[in-house]
C-alpha cells in the first residue's frame, strides 16, 4: 500500500503521473499544461483510445516523452463528487502499481485527499502468507505524490481520512485471516493493540462469562477446544450514553453438530466479519479522535462439532434469563448476538444499539451482494442509517419486522427456538435477536457484503471491512458533539 | 351466500360483538369470558347457541367468529351496536374467513366444515347497512372468484379452461377479447408460445377491457395489469421435485388476482376503466418442450437465453409485458406473478414482494396494500448487468446457490416496460395459506387467498 506525500501541484518534469479527468471537460489548467509538456500526446492518445472521462474509463499513455514513461487518465464522470475521486484515484493508482514513484493531480485539497484515499484503499493486498512472491511480483509504488493547490489542506483533509483507511485495513486483515491464525483468543489480542489509541479494552475469558451468565455464547462455544472471549472496547470522546456497536464474531463456523456442506465451507473464516467491522469502527474513531463515547463489544467464538458440543434440542439460559431451544446449531450467530445485546444495555444503557452479523443465507437470496439488510425498531435511526449507507457508499436495504414472523420462533418446551424455517428466514432470524433488544436497534446483516468475489472500485476482491465507513459516517453525523 | 338485513332472526346462532365498554352477560362471566380483545366464548343455551366475540379489528372479528362456528351454515349476527360501516367489515371478515372450496366434492367434508349459506345482519339501520355492504362487496366478490380458480386442478383449469371461466366477467360487461395460439404466432409472441409449446393444452393471451365511464374520447390511456397464469407448472425440462409439486396448481394466481379485481371493478361500474392482459400457458414436460440452452424471440425482439425452463413466468410476463405496452398504451403498468421462490426466502408469507420503476406508483400500491390487508414491501431492482448472455440479448435468470433471484427476476421484466410507470408484485408465498406455523385459522380461510384483488381494486378506486 503506498504511502501518500503531499505536495504542490504542478506537471511533473519526469516520472509517471496521473491526471483525474471530469466527463467531456478535459481542458482543465493541469490538462492543458501536460498536454503541452508532452507535444499533445495526451490528447491524442484520448482521441484513439475514445477516452471522454466517463466514471471507470481508464487511458494509459505509454511513453509520452523520454521522461514521462507513463501517463495515467482515470475518469471522474459527471459533476464529480468525493466518491467519484475515490474511484478515479483507485484506478490510477491500479495503473501506476508497477512504478516505483508516482505522482497524482488533483487541484482541489479536499478532492486530493479522498483521491488519496481510494489509491490507497484499492492498494490493499493480504499476502502475508505468500512465501514465494519475488519483489517483482509484487506493487512497486511505494509513494504516491498528490500534487494539489494546497497541499497543507490536503494533508489536513486526509488525517481524518487516513483514520478511516486504518480501520477499513484492520477490518480486511481480521477478516481474510485463517482460522487456524485467528481464534477467539488471538482475536481478542488484536482488539487489546487498540489500547494504544486510547480505547479502554476489557477482556472477558471464560470463567467471567459463566460467573456473568453468558449461557448462550457459552453453549457455541463449548464444541471447540479454542475459548470463548467477549471484548469490550470503549472510546469516550465525549460524555453521556454511549453509542453501542455488537459483531458478531465467529472465527470458524462449521455449523457445529447441524454441520454445514462441505462446498465454500472456508468462506466461514470470515464469519467474524461483523466483528472485524465493530473494531475496525473503534479503530478508526479513536485514531480520528471522534468526539463521542461509543462502546464495542465482540462476541469471539469458534462453533465446531465435538463429544462436548452443543446439539440440536438442547435448551440453554441466555444472559437475558429467556431460555433458547436450540433447533439447529448452524443458527448460532443469534445466540452470540443475544448475550452481546443484552450485556450491552444493561451495563451500558446506551443511546442506541447497531449490531451487524453475517446472520443468513437468505439476505444474500433477498438482496444479493449490493446490499446489506437493515432491521430495525426505529425509523429514525433507521433513516440515518439508510443515508449514511448512501453517503458511504456502503449501502442497506430496509427489511420488515413483525408478528407475523416472531411467532414462528416459539417453543414447544422453551421461551423461543433458534429457527423458524427458510420462508422469511433473515427476518426471522433478526426477529429472534429483537426478543433481546432494549430501545433504539438496528441490526445489520452483512452476509451477502462482508466479502467479494470479485473487485470492486475501492477494493480488490476479498474482505470488503464492509460497515467501518457507514457506521463512521453515521457517526460523523448523528452522534458527534 | 344470502346477506339478509333486518331486526329480526331466527338462526340458531347469534354472533354478539362485545365492546370493552359492554356488560357481559353473567353466563359468559362464570365461563371465564373476560372480552379481551381477539377472543370469543360459544353460549350454550336451551334453543340457540350465542357466540361472543370482542370486537377488536372488524374484520378479524368476523373472521374469528366463522372460525368458532365451522358447523353452521345459517348464522345471524346482532349488529346493532355496531356503526353501518364497522358492520360491513365484520360481514366482508365472515365472508373471508366462511369461503370454502367444496366444487369437486361429491359428499359431505369428513372434518365437517360446511358453507354459510344464510346470514342474517341485525341491525337498527338496514339500508345504510346494506350500502355499507354493497361498497365492500365487489372486491369481497372479486376474491373469492380469483380464490376458487386458483383452487381449480390443473387438469381442469388449463388455459382455455381459464379462459372459459371469464365469461363471468363477460356477463358484467367486461370485453373479453382471447388471442389463441395461432394469433399468438402470427404476433410474434415467442416466450409464450416456447412456454406452452411442452404442452397438449395451447397457450393463449387473454386481453379483458372495463372501458369505466365517459366516452371513449375521454377515458384517457389505461391502467393496465399484467398477471401471470401457469394453470399447471412442472418445471418443464428443468423439472421439479416431486413433493409439493401439486401447489403448482396455483402459479396462475397472478392472472386470477388480476381477474378478481376486474370482476369488482365490473361489479361496481367503476368509472375508472382498466385492461387486464394475461398470459395463460402450461408448463409442461414433453416432447415439444423449449429446452435450456434455446434462444427465444420475444414479442418486442429481444433474444433471451433460457437457462431454466422453470424460470417460465418471467418469459410470459416479458411478452404480455411488451405486448400491453405496444398496443395498449398504459398510464401505468402493473404485473402480479407467483415467480420466484426467493422471494418466499425473502419475505415468508406474510407479505409479497414490490418492486418497481416508479415511486409514486410504487407509494400507492404499498398504501392499497396495507389499507385491505395485503401488504408489500418494497424491494430492491439488480442493475441489467447481471443478466449478460454469451449469445442472446438477455440471459433468463443466473445459476447457482443463493441467487438474488426475484431481483434479477425484476431486472429481467423491466427490460420489456421501457418507460411506462411500472411496478410488479411477486405474490409467491402469498396465494395460498397452508396449515403450519404460518396460518391462523382465527384470522383466515385455508388454502387460496385471492392476494392481490382487493389491493388492485383499492388502487384503481384511488386513480381519477
Amino acid at each position: 500500500m503506498p504511502d501518500i506525500a503531499f505536495a504542490p501541484d504542478r506537471i511533473p518534469a519526469g516520472g509517471a503521473f496521473a491526471l483525474l479527468i471530469a466527463q467531456d471537460q478535459p481542458a482543465t489548467d493541469h490538462f492543458n499544461a501536460a498536454d503541452a509538456q508532452t507535444g499533445g500526446a495526451i490528447g491524442r492518445a484520448m482521441a484513439a483510445a475514445g477516452f471522454n472521462g466517463k466514471k471507470g474509463q481508464t487511458c494509459v499513455v505509454l511513453g509520452a516523452t523520454a521522461a514521462h514513461p507513463r501517463i495515467v487518465l482515470a475518469g471522474l464522470g459527471r459533476d464529480p463528487t468525493a466518491r467519484a475521486y475515490e474511484e478515479a484515484g483507485a484506478a490510477a493508482a491500479l495503473a501506476l502499481s508497477r512504478e516505483p514513484a508516482a505522482s497524482l493531480i488533483a487541484a482541489d485539497p479536499a478532492y486530493a485527499a479522498h483521491a488519496a484515499l481510494g489509491a490507497v484503499l484499492r492498494s490493499y493486498r493480504f499476502d502475508r502468507y505468500r512465501t514465494k512472491e519475488t519483489a517483482d511480483d509484487k506493487p512497486q509504488l511505494a509513494t504516491l505524490h498528490v500534487l494539489t493547490s494546497d497541499p497543507e489542506a490536503a494533508r489536513a483533509a486526509f488525517a481524518p481520512l487516513a483514520a478511516t483507511r486504518d480501520g477499513v485495513f484492520l477490518s480486511r486483515d481480521l477478516a481474510s485471516e485463517p482460522p487456524n491464525v485467528l481464534y477467539p483468543a488471538e482475536l481478542a489480542d488484536r482488539c487489546r493493540a487498540l489500547s494504544a489509541l486510547g480505547v479502554e479494552v476489557e477482556v472477558l475469558e471464560p470463567a467471567a462469562l459463566a460467573e456473568a451468565g453468558f449461557g448462550a455464547i457459552l453453549a457455541v462455544a463449548q464444541g471447540s477446544a479454542r475459548e470463548a472471549r467477549v471484548v469490550v472496547m470503549q472510546w469516550r470522546g465525549a460524555e453521556g450514553a454511549p453509542l453501542a456497536l455488537i459483531g458478531k464474531g465467529v472465527t470458524f463456523d462449521t455449523g457445529g453438530i447441524s454441520i454445514k456442506p462441505a462446498p465454500n465451507m472456508e468462506d466461514m473464516k470470515w464469519d467474524m466479519a461483523g466483528a472485524a467491522a465493530v473494531i475496525g469502527t473503534m479503530h478508526t474513531l479513536a485514531a480520528r479522535k471522534a468526539r463521542v463515547h461509543v462502546v464495542g463489544i465482540v462476541g469471539l467464538v469458534e462453533n465446531m462439532p465435538s463429544g462436548t458440543a452443543m446439539r440440536p434440542g438442547d435448551v440453554i439460559r441466555s444472559l437475558s434469563g429467556q431460555t433458547i431451544e436450540v433447533q439447529n446449531t448452524d443458527a448460532e450467530g443469534r445466540l452470540v448476538l443475544a448475550d452481546l445485546l443484552w450485556y450491552a444495555q444493561d451495563r451500558f444503557q446506551p443511546r442506541a444499539s447497531i449490531d451487524l452479523a453475517t446472520l443468513t443465507g437468505a439476505i444474500i437470496v433477498a438482496l444479493g451482494h449490493e446490499h446489506a439488510g437493515l432491521f430495525s425498531n426505529d425509523d429514525a435511526l433507521a433513516t440515518q442509517l439508510l443515508a449514511a449507507g448512501i453517503a458511504s457508499g456502503e449501502a442497506l436495504w430496509r427489511m420488515p419486522l413483525g408478528e407475523a414472523y416472531d411467532k414462528l420462533i416459539r417453543s414447544d418446551i422453551a421461551d423461543m427456538k433458534n429457527i423458524g424455517g427458510r420462508p422469511g428466514g433473515s427476518i426471522i432470524g433478526a426477529q429472534f435477536v429483537q426478543r433481546f433488544v432494549r430501545g433504539p436497534w438496528a441490526h445489520l446483516d452483512i452476509a451477502g457484503t462482508a466479502w467479494a468475489t470479485k473487485d470492486s472500485p475501492l477494493a480488490p476482491k476479498g474482505a470488503t471491512a464492509f460497515g467501518v465507513r457507514l457506521l463512521n459516517q453515521l457517526v460523523a453525523e448523528h452522534f458527534e458533539e | 351466500m344470502r346477506v339478509r338485513f333486518g331486526a329480526r332472526s331466527k338462526a340458531p346462532v347469534r354472533i354478539l360483538p362485545q365492546g370493552p365498554g359492554d356488560t357481559l352477560p353473567r353466563r359468559a362471566r362464570v365461563a371465564g369470558f373476560t372480552a379481551a380483545p381477539g377472543t370469543a366464548a360459544v353460549l350454550v343455551g336451551h334453543k340457540r347457541r350465542r357466540l361472543l366475540v370482542a370486537l377488536h379489528e372488524p374484520e378479524a372479528a368476523g373472521a374469528l367468529a366463522i372460525a368458532r362456528l365451522p358447523g353452521d351454515s345459517h348464522v345471524a349476527l346482532d349488529a346493532r351496536a355496531l356503526s353501518p360501516a364497522a358492520t360491513a367489515s365484520v360481514i366482508a371478515g365472515m365472508v373471508l374467513r366462511a369461503w370454502r372450496f367444496d366444487r369437486l366434492r361429491t359428499r359431505p367434508d369428513p372434518l365437517g366444515g360446511v358453507a354459510l349459506e344464510r346470514l342474517d345482519v341485525l341491525t337498527a339501520q338496514p339500508d345504510a347497512t346494506q350500502a355499507a355492504w354493497n361498497a365492500l362487496r365487489p372486491a369481497i366478490e372479486g376474491t373469492l372468484f380469483a380464490r376458487d380458480l386458483v383452487s381449480e386442478p390443473g387438469n381442469i383449469l388449463t388455459p382455455h379452461g381459464f379462459a372459459t371461466r371469464l365469461a363471468r366477467l363477460e356477463r358484467e360487461g367486461v370485453q373479453v377479447e382471447i388471442l389463441d395460439r395461432a394469433q399468438l404466432a402470427a404476433e410474434g409472441l415467442g416466450a409464450l408460445l416456447a412456454v406452452g409449446s411442452g404442452s397438449v393444452h395451447p397457450p393463449c393471451l387473454a386481453v379483458l377491457r372495463w372501458p369505466g365511464a365517459g366516452t371513449p374520447d375521454d377515458r384517457g390511456d389505461p391502467a393496465v395489469l399484467v398477471g401471470k397464469g401457469i394453470t399447471f407448472d412442472t418445471g418443464g425440462i428443468s423439472i421439479k421435485p416431486g413433493p409439493g409439486m401439486w401447489d403448482m396448481r396455483a402459479d396462475m394466481a397472478g392472472a386470477a388476482a388480476c381477474v378478481g379485481a376486474m370482476l369488482a371493478l365490473a361489479l361496481r361500474r367503476s368509472p375508472v376503466g382498466a385492461v387486464a392482459v394475461l398470459a395463460l400457458a402450461e408448463n409442461a414436460t414433453g416432447a415439444t418442450s423449449y429446452r435450456p440452452g434455446d434462444v427465444l424471440h420475444t414479442y418486442d425482439g429481444t433474444t433471451v437465453e433460457v437457462v431454466d425452463t422453470d424460470a417460465e413466468g418471467r418469459l410470459v410476463l416479458a411478452d404480455a409485458l411488451a405486448w400491453s405496452v405496444r398496443n395498449l398504451r398504459p398510464r401505468a403498468l402493473v404485473d402480479l406473478a407467483t415467480l420466484t421462490g426467493a422471494i418466499v426466502t425473502t419475505l415468508g408469507h406474510d407479505r409479497a414482494g414490490l418492486f418497481g420503476t416508479d415511486d409514486g406508483l410504487r407509494d400507492a400500491l404499498l398504501a392499497a396494500g396495507d389499507a385491505v390487508q395485503e401488504p408489500l414491501w418494497p424491494m430492491p431492482i439488480a442493475p441489467k448487468n447481471a443478466l449478460l448472455s454469451d449469445v442472446a440479448d438477455l440471459l433468463q435468470c443466473t445459476t447457482g446457490p443463493r441467487q438474488p433471484d426475484a431481483q434479477l427476476a425484476a431486472t429481467f421484466l423491466r427490460h420489456f416496460v421501457q418507460d411506462v410507470p411500472w411496478a410488479h408484485l411477486d405474490i409467491a408465498g402469498v396465494e395460498q395459506r397452508e396449515r403450519g406455523p404460518w396460518y391462523d385459522p382465527d384470522r383466515h380461510a385455508l388454502g387460496a387467498t385471492g392476494f392481490g384483488v382487493r389491493l388492485l381494486d383499492r388502487w384503481l378506486e384511488s386513480l381519477v
